[in-house]
């Protein structure tokens, strides 16, 4: 029954995708089609939480299936307030994987998570983080064709506001990520803040872009330094996402999730 | 430009003279570090916290009160003071990144400067006192006069000063204890991390410990080192009815299983019982079509657990279980004569007086017949200031989301390229 009904919710929200995404043109019809896919993740959200007696929270599947609801909510909000676009087609993109993935492993409704993952916080603290990733992925593009302009000495203005919007965005889903973290760790187990190396590393990345803010409103004129500070806020970035599993800090990290036999 | 041609500390100050002043800082706090030795410093309780705070605060507003018409103040509440102090912390965070933070014997140039206890050392307590003065300076420059337009932007520095400046001096107060609970039992003490003991103001009796299981998995090991044979992805497969699956060359199926058996004579009975462990019989089909059929468990505190010879090399065996929840069914008793009963679990706290109840853990060997819980209580009295901050800083996140970069546009696009 959970099943013929996920394959069911599953279908209409890539059909409407796919078919918003084949849209573009119509503006009110394709955003009509994005948000029916969304709402029908929503109603099967609620006929899992109704039939299962329970908050679908508990199981990897049933996390995912988070993610496939908020992803596309807040790339619409983005999209509505900011018309970026690709940041749309990016969330929904994203939110199909994750449905398409829990169309692979079925099993992967009534699978492991260790308890301590258990919690409402980790849904929104994990898609905030998403966000704010994509927005500063997208900032430090635009840096390096801001430094590539530089280099040939054709540096467009232009490309500095770009940079600059990304980064309020996706420092703006950074802060927060980083605050719901604190707040679900304090609910958790009693404090904010433990400085494991993932938190240590995602810390130096806001204090990074922190840096970047409050130099380009400083010197909104000098647009060189900013760039370098940026291009190297990113690689501070991809420590924190891949590198920090490979540090001598990391030996006990709980953000590895690694399991011993 | 007439950037260079400025003499360092001549007025106004800019980039020079912060990053100056905060490494400056920063070698200072080293210096102290070293020549104090590791006798690293205890947080402060209640009242003198509250005093310390107090004091701070105060210094802010006096500094602020005979410098505001001043060059330096304008220094102190700008960006190129800001940028030097969070750049100075951003160094102690980056060493505290690619170190491991644990506490060593041996003396050494690690130990002596505090880089494997960065949190607690005199630098770092230094920066962080330099750059909150910083931002409150910050802070009160766009405070007076107030402005509705800057609401935002209070919202996010006066947040952040809030959660910094309540989660250090409130630190000391914290108070993390731990409490055995045995089924049946009540308990009214708890022990701290060196294994004191203290009295509380309530008691707590644990009616029913509750633990549910995953089912156990399926793996591999090396016969001569024991460790996990991981040729491929996944080496480990978790037992599901009828599981039929392929664990790296060889194909496994599931003939029987059960959550819970005793071994009598050449196989494994269903039974309910003190220490009873999942058992299964499996078949494995060898590359060279061999079949190998046989039980294996992971026993339990009082069975032996059994693992199924592959060849000289190789045995397949059942991993113990991982728990999938576990819960402590507990009544809490207060002074007051009051009687609450309460399902404890994790991420599902319980406030009681201004205690904290967390379920932490159980006796680990037990596992599912496991009648200790063992649940973590927590005081932390500045938990409402720390979180008022937070909300700020929230607050500030959104709004920035909202308004986006707006700030600078019209410097930026009047840039001509160089
Ligand atoms: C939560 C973290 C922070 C955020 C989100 C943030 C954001 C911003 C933004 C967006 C501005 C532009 C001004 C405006 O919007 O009106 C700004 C200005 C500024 N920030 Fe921050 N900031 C943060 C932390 C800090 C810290 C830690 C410091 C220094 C210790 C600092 C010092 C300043 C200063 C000096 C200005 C310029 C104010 C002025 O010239 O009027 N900020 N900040």
């Amino acid at each position: 029954m959970i099943w013929s009904h996920f394959l069911l919710a599953a279908g209409i929200s890539t059909g409407t995708w796919v078919l918003a995404v084949f849209l573009p043109k119509r503006v009110l019809i394709r955003n009509i089609l994005v948000l029916a896919g969304i709402a029908s993740i929503a109603i099967f959200i609620a006929y899992l939480w109704f039939s299962l007696e329970r908050p679908p929270l508990r199981t990897l599947g049933e996390t995912r299936l988070w993610y496939a609801f908020f992803l596309p909510i807040i790339g619409f909000l983005t999209y509505w307030r900011w018309r970026y676009n690709w940041m749309l087609y990016y969330s929904l993109g994203l939110s199909l994987l994750f449905l398409f993935i829990n169309y692979l492993h079925p099993e992967n409704f009534s699978k492991t998570l260790m308890p301590a993952l258990q919690s409402p916080w980790f849904v929104p603290h994990v898609v905030v983080y998403i966000f704010a990733y994509a927005f500063l992925a997208a900032s430090s593009l635009v840096a390096v064709r801001g430094l590539y302009q530089e280099y040939k000495s054709d540096l467009q203005p232009k490309v500095m506001l770009m940079a600059d919007n990304l980064v309020y965005l996706g420092f703006a889903f950074l802060t927060l990520g980083l605050l719901f973290g604190a707040l679900w760790a304090k609910e958790a187990w009693g404090h904010y803040w433990t400085w494991d190396p993932k938190e240590t590393w995602a810390f130096i990345t806001w204090l990074g872009y922190l840096v970047y803010i409050h130099r380009r409103f400083h010197m909104p004129a000098k647009f060189k330094s900013s760039l370098w500070i940026l291009a190297l806020a990113f690689v501070i970035l991809l420590i924190c996402w891949f590198g920090v599993n490979y540090l001598p800090s990391a030996q006990f990290s709980v953000h590895t999730y690694s399991q011993q036999p | 430009m007439n950037k260079n041609t400025k003499a360092l500390w001549q007025s106004p100050w800019g980039y020079s003279e912060s990053f100056l002043l905060s490494f400056g800082f920063l070698f200072i706090g080293f210096a102290l570090e070293y020549t104090s030795g590791t006798s690293s410093f205890g947080a402060i309780v209640f009242p003198y916290n509250l005093i310390f705070g107090g004091i701070y605060i105060l210094q802010i507003v006096l500094v602020y009160f005979f410098i505001r018409n001043t060059a330096t103040f304008k220094f102190l509440s700008g960006i190129p003071a800001s940028i030097g102090a969070i750049v100075a912390l951003s160094v102690l965070v980056v060493i505290m990144g690619v170190t491991s933070q644990v506490p060593m014997q041996e003396k050494g140039f690690v130990n002596n400067f505090g880089l494997n206890r960065i949190t607690s050392s005199i630098p770092f307590l230094l920066i962080n006192f330099y750059l909150l003065f910083i931002l409150a300076m910050v802070v009160i420059r766009r405070l007076f006069p107030l402005k509705w337009s800057n609401w935002g932007f209070i919202c996010s520095h006066l947040g952040l000063w809030i959660t910094v400046f309540a989660a250090g001096i409130g630190s000391g107060d914290l108070q993390r204890l731990r409490m055995d609970l045995i089924e049946n039992r009540i308990e009214g003490r708890a022990y701290d991390a060196k294994g004191n003991y203290f009295e509380l103001p309530l008691a707590i009796k644990l009616n029913d410990f509750k633990i549910e299981e995953f089912r156990p998995k399926l793996a591999v090991v090396d016969n001569t080192t024991g460790t996990l044979y991981e040729a491929s992805k996944p080496s480990l497969i978790m037992i599901e009815d009828g599981l039929r699956c392929k664990l790296h060359d060889w194909k496994i199926e599931l003939e029987e299983f059960y959550v819970t058996s005793g071994r009598a004579g050449d196989r494994y009975y269903p039974i309910v019982d003190l220490g009873a462990a999942p058992a299964a019989k499996v078949k494995l089909v060898t590359p060279a079509k061999d079949t190998i059929t046989g039980w294996i468990s992971c026993g339990s505190f009082n069975r032996p657990h059994e693992s199924l010879k592959i060849d000289d090399r190789f045995s397949l065996l059942m991993t113990v279980p991982e728990p999938k929840r576990f819960s402590s069914e507990v009544s809490i008793f207060t002074p007051d004569g009051r009687k609450q009963e309460q399902t404890l679990e994790v991420n599902k706290s319980f406030t009681v007086n201004g205690w904290k109840i967390y379920q932490l853990s159980y006796d680990e060997k037990m596992g599912i017949y496991s009648s200790k819980s063992i649940v973590e209580m927590v005081k932390d009295p500045w938990q409402v200031y720390v979180y008022i901050g937070v909300f700020m800083m929230m607050i500030g996140a959104v709004y920035m989301f909202w308004r986006g970069n707006k700030v600078k546009n019209e410097e930026t696009i009047n840039v001509v390229s160089d």
